[in-house]
């Protein structure tokens, strides 16, 4: 135990120096090459310490919080919503066999699109408004889960099945206690690879609508032409993005592997 | 009473057939063991009478009544222990009673009997990847007698164990079985030595297709050694039964080409 919690903190100790010194080469190469050399303009190159100071002020007026949380609050929604969507469909394609022979290929189509491609269409149908978010993070994020649900139904041992049906399980009975709980851990994987497209999907909605959120920050960024601010919103995306996963998907994962036996 | 009448099962898609002409009628109460060269359709026949597969020949009949799908009257207990790794040991005796439909306090203690008859009653909280593979086994026993079905079928439950394990479960299983005599047990095994060990009758399988070669009564007072006269003699008219038909099996195979 003792043991673990050092390399534990080992790793993270290596980490965290390796992030310090990506800061420092940033800002060395920063100076070089806008100060020493001047090749680069300093409006058109962020440096570390000016990302730093639009971190602080936006911190300060509020605007970066309410960005973060908004975005956060559409992220879940948009993202429970296509979970329920993508269960349903899932299950679906799975207990038929006309569903999974027509509909999967279609749904497997429909993965390949990028998600940014459903915004224009969200637009003509809904307007510039939240719902037109929502639309294109279900889109991005609804048939990632439905085919995960897909997979991991179909991986559930044989095995279990038929020893549940010689127990006299019904079909109730087989799909809430034995089919259910043995896709638990395909279930969550599912939800990792959803959850990560809906936050880009929600990206790509977010940059092209007007309503408050991070890809709207960004966005003002550009207009105002301040490289510093782009870089920050940036950023605060992918630790959200990261966040999410390792705090609440990837620590259920781990625990219900463990619990397994499975890690 | 367990019937099969003319029992006969091909698969689409393959020239062979797997079963042919297969009539058995086992008394209740009876230990039949089955064996046979491998690939000679033993767990078919198994599967068969649990309706997990259809024979596309014939009918299997229980107390006068014919098969049709799986049903917790046929409980089986298969080569692995098919235990659900979310359910520790305790959950898992108890979820086929479950499916039962039976009242929680009396799952519970039917889950303890079984489990201490099979000497896991201190395992009770223990999650299955924390067992043995003779331990897991040992679980699925107690789940499959727990169920209190008519009849057990059982597909080569001992043979992925080692010998010492291999030894005590036979032990268990037999004192289990010869307390109340009611249960019918269809034991599917490759080994000589489990079946003379077990069985009231023994049927002989030969291959391609499968159909019953003998049944050789088994007789021999019980509990039986394995290193009784009449047991060594048994096991050895069984050994050069299945052999002759493993050789014949292997002649037309190998040599017609």
């Amino acid at each position: 135990m003792q043991e673990k919690s050092t390399t534990k903190l080992k790793k993270g100790l290596e980490l965290a120096l390796f992030f310090l010194l990506l800061i420092v080469l940033w800002q060395v190469l920063y100076l070089l090459f806008v100060d020493v050399f001047k090749v680069w303009k300093p409006y058109s190159a962020p440096s570390p310490a000016g990302v730093w100071s639009t971190f602080v002020n936006l911190l300060k007026s509020g605007v970066l919080l309410s960005a973060l949380l908004k975005s956060l609050g559409r992220g879940g929604a948009g993202f429970a919503l296509s979970v329920f969507a993508g269960l349903i469909l899932g299950v679906l394609i799975h207990h038929f066999p006309y569903l999974n022979r027509n509909l999967k290929p279609v749904i497997m189509g429909m993965q390949t699109l990028p998600s940014i491609c459903w915004v224009p269409f969200a637009i003509l149908w809904f307007g510039l408004n939240n719902s037109a978010i929502l639309f294109v993070v279900v889109m991005g994020s609804a048939f990632s889960v439905a085919l995960a649900v897909d997979d991991g139904i179909k991986s559930v041992p044989p095995l279990y099945i038929k020893a549940a049906k010689t127990m006299g399980a019904g079909q109730r009975d087989l799909y809430l206690k034995v089919i259910l709980p043995a896709c638990v851990p395909s279930f969550i994987a599912a939800l990792k690879q959803g959850w990560s497209f809906a936050w880009r999907a929600l990206m790509s909605g977010e940059v092209m609508s007007s309503t408050v959120g991070l890809g709207q920050t960004l966005i003002i960024g550009r207009d105002m032409a301040d490289i510093n601010q782009v870089m920050l919103v940036m950023l605060v995306i992918i630790a959200a993005g990261v966040l999410i996963d390792k705090c609440i998907f990837t620590a259920l994962e781990n625990r219900v592997l463990r619990k397994r036996g499975l890690m | 009473m367990l019937e099969l009448k003319h029992v006969g099962k091909t698969y689409p898609h393959t020239v062979k057939r797997t079963l042919k002409d297969i009539n058995l009628t086992i008394e209740e109460g009876e230990f039949i063991c089955i064996v046979g060269p491998s690939g000679c359709g033993k767990t078919t026949l198994l599967n068969l009478v649990a309706g997990l597969e259809e024979p596309t020949k014939g009918e299997i009949f229980l107390d006068g009544v014919p098969v049709k799908g799986p049903g917790a009257d046929r409980v089986v207990m298969f080569q692995e222990a098919a235990l659900y790794p979310w359910l520790n040991v305790m959950d898992n005796v108890m979820l086929g009673m479950e499916f039962l439909g039976i009242p929680k306090e009396e799952r519970k203690s039917r889950a303890l009997k079984y489990l201490k008859m099979v000497h896991l009653s201190q395992f009770t909280e223990y999650p299955i990847h924390q067992l043995s593979g003779g331990m897991r086994q040992r679980v699925a026993l107690a789940r499959a007698l727990s169920m209190d079905s008519k009849i057990l079928l059982m597909d080569e439950p001992f043979s992925a164990l080692d010998k010492q394990t291999t030894n005590m479960l036979r032990g268990e299983l037999e004192q289990i079985w010869m307390k109340d005599h009611s249960k019918t047990i269809l034991f599917v095994t490759h080994s000589a030595e489990e079946a003379v060990y077990f069985a009231d009758r023994i049927v002989v399988l030969s291959e391609n297709p499968g159909q019953i070669k003998e049944i050789i009564p088994c007789d021999l007072k019980r509990p039986r050694q394995i290193d009784d006269e009449a047991f060594v003699h048994l096991r050895h008219m069984l050994l050069e039964s299945v052999k002759k038909e493993v050789v014949k099996f292997a002649r037309e195979e190998y040599d017609e080409a």
